[in-house]
């Protein structure tokens, strides 16, 4: 149970530069998810925080404490690794019990057979205690490694990707677990991902990294909802969401704005902030975001819809990813998974306005959005 | 198609019959010629009047035990000196970043290359004058580069295989450095340790070049010892056969020990599948 603190923290390696001044202030048990591509210094910034790496610059603190020169074993963290970390030659009791036979965390045996049963009966891995780690499953594996980090209460938890590694079927079923147990983790939570769905269903709040620099850090619905840039709006969501050119025009005192796939112009909402904004903005260019579910589509001809024509269809099982060709333009758009279609057909596609995302063509950031109900809180700046 | 695998499998054994009596039939003969006298040596081949008189002129009535124990303890040093300096040795190639890191684990490696011939007779010289010669450290010391890069490099890989993780996940579970190396590290690199420990053994103890130049009186290894069955007048190969059975039985021994070490792969799997 801690708050950590991270204040211009800078981690090189040679000459890479893994972390670029990482502030960040996550609260006591909060859940904590650090997202990110793969590289972007996510878990760089965990072995940071646990103390295996020492920082070039700047400060680790937990509950305003420095920890800089606190190595790793007297932090009292716990982590869960990317590969687990197992040690191979011992059971599962023992990897378990590993952290309470240490000279720091020591217990008698009494208390740790006392807790290793408790840890396992909660993680249900009751019936493995005697096996060795290259018996069990995967899955069963990552529930050791959480069962070693739970069964102290560390002042933070850090998990470092610890899905990462298991099937489809078996990573939503982990996750949803994962979900469940946080409440009885007491702790402070930090939790590495690379995949969406872990990091706005698990995530109190959610950073998003990107080549060692913090983003974006916000809840889910403000990284959703608000992205602070391109980046993050393509990060978040599944299928990504189609960024679209479009031209500021004016006419006759009325603002309107040109699609690239669209030959008539679509006239901005009057008396709205964004329009205001935008038709101040010192260049006519913008990127406009439409997320695929906020895209309508229709097979027969529909007054004011575009025409296009069938491109993909791609299902995933509980729905499909449809992607239409307009011009040279090509959007996606959500789809029931039982559609029927061919490729190639006339289809009729709808993108409206109030729904779309407008950014700065230049440097990618967010201006802003119509969807006004959406905006309860803009993502928050670090 | 069974006739066929039958047959295969005669073959592959027939096969494997002719080797091994092609490989063990020197051992064989060593053994036939200890039993023999001189004067039976090179008129019988296997029909003969067996004797002990060749066990009873080297084990009774020479010091042969004394060379064993030198050998003895000449070897056993030698490994564990290799083993104190180059475990970390071999951590600190897998786990650190350093300048001419590949240069260094190479120059360790070409120890090896040197033809021992080359460069005993300056040793010797040396050894003369800093007084090393004919003294266990001085023989401990040199053996050092039999044992020391084979540890070193067999070491090497079995700490590469261990993923840093797991010292991670030691450090972060409360152990200091020392209690990381010593619970987590040297159980899984038990296995490199025991084989290439045994077969540095069996190389210092085979050895016979260094003994030869760089001991004298009061120390001689069984390889060297052997020698003294040559004598100007006549060769005693009975007695010779005797001394070489009994200077290769630790070898034989520790090669049957090894086999069952051989195995690698303690670490695989460690933490992925």
């Amino acid at each position: 149970m801690a708050q950590v603190e991270i204040i211009n923290v800078t981690k090189r390696f040679g000459k890479t530069t893994a972390l670029d001044n990482v502030n960040l202030d996550i609260k006591d048990n909060e859940f904590f998810v650090l997202f990110g591509p793969a590289g972007a210094g996510k878990t760089t910034l965990l072995n940071t925080i646990a103390g295996i790496y020492l920082p070039e610059e700047g400060m680790v603190k937990f509950d305003g404490e420095v920890m800089n020169q606190v190595d790793a074993s007297h932090r009292n963290v716990a982590m869960v690794f990317e590969n687990y970390a197992l040690y191979p030659n011992q059971t599962v009791y023992e990897n378990i019990a590993s952290p309470l036979r240490s000279p720091l965390y020591k217990q008698d045996n009494e208390t740790i057979d006392r807790e290793v049963r408790r840890v396992a009966s909660l993680l249900r891995i009751d019936g493995l205690l005697d096996r060795l780690p290259h018996q069990i499953s995967n899955g069963q594996k990552q529930r050791v490694a959480i069962g070693r980090a739970i069964i102290r209460t560390p002042r933070v938890l850090l998990m470092d990707e610890p899905l990462a590694h298991l099937d489809a079927k078996l990573r939503n079923y982990m996750r949803s677990e994962l979900k469940e147990m946080q409440s009885m983790f007491e702790s402070t939570v930090i939790y590495v991902t690379h995949d969406y769905l872990e990091a706005i269903s698990l995530g109190d709040r959610i950073a998003i990294i990107k080549e060692g620099k913090i983003v974006q850090v916000g809840t889910r619905d403000e990284i959703y909802y608000t992205p602070r840039n391109e980046f993050v709006a393509a990060l978040v969501g599944e299928p990504e969401i189609n960024i679209i050119d479009g031209t500021l025009v004016k006419e006759n005192g009325t603002s309107y704005i040109k699609l690239e796939m669209k030959e008539e112009l679509v006239p901005l909402p009057d008396n709205h902030p964004l329009t205001k904004t935008l038709c101040e903005y010192d260049t006519n260019e913008f990127h406009v975001g439409f997320r695929p579910q906020s895209i309508d589509y229709t097979f027969e001809y529909k007054e004011g819809y575009l025409k296009g024509s069938v491109y993909n269809f791609e299902s995933l099982g509980n729905k499909a990813v449809l992607t239409v060709k307009v011009g040279d333009t090509f959007l996606r758009t959500l789809a029931p998974y039982d559609l029927r279609v061919q490729l190639d057909i006339d289809i009729y596609i709808d993108a409206p306005i109030t729904k779309g995302l407008f950014f700065d063509s230049q440097t990618t950031e967010l201006i802003g959005s119509y969807d006004d109900a959406k905006v309860n809180g803009n993502g928050t700046q670090e | 198609m069974k006739r066929r695998e039958l047959l295969i499998n005669i073959v592959k054994h027939v096969l494997l019959i002719i080797y091994a009596l092609f490989a063990l039939f020197p051992l064989f003969w060593m053994l036939l010629i200890s039993f023999k006298s001189d004067a039976q040596m090179f008129n019988t081949t296997f029909i003969f009047t067996p004797t002990l008189e060749n066990y009873d002129a080297v084990l009774l009535r020479t010091d042969y035990f004394r060379y064993f124990k030198d050998s003895l303890i000449v070897s056993t040093l030698a490994v564990i000196v290799s083993l104190l300096a180059g475990v970390p040795a071999a951590y600190a190639l897998a786990n650190y970043e350093f300048k001419k890191k590949e240069d260094l684990a190479f120059t360790i490696l070409s120890f090896r290359f040197a033809p021992e011939i080359l460069v005993v007779l300056p040793l010797f010289m040396i050894y003369q004058r800093i007084g090393l010669y004919d003294t266990y450290t001085g023989l401990i010391w040199v053996y050092q580069l039999i044992t020391m890069p084979l540890i070193i490099w067999v070491l090497r890989g079995y700490f590469e295989d261990i993923p840093i993780e797991i010292e991670h996940a030691a450090q972060i579970d409360g152990y200091t450095w020392w209690q990381v190396f010593l619970k987590k590290l040297l159980p899984l690199i038990r296995p490199g340790l025991v084989s290439a420990s045994l077969l540095a053994f069996i190389f210092a103890w085979n050895n016979f070049t260094f003994p030869l130049q760089l001991s004298g009186t009061n120390i001689e290894t069984v390889t060297v010892a052997s020698l003294k069955y040559l004598a100007s007048d006549t060769v005693h190969y009975g007695q010779m056969a005797v001394a070489a059975a009994f200077s290769s039985l630790p070898a034989v021994i520790f090669a049957l020990l090894i086999q069952k070490h051989l195995v690698r792969g303690l670490s695989f799997g460690a933490v992925k599948g």
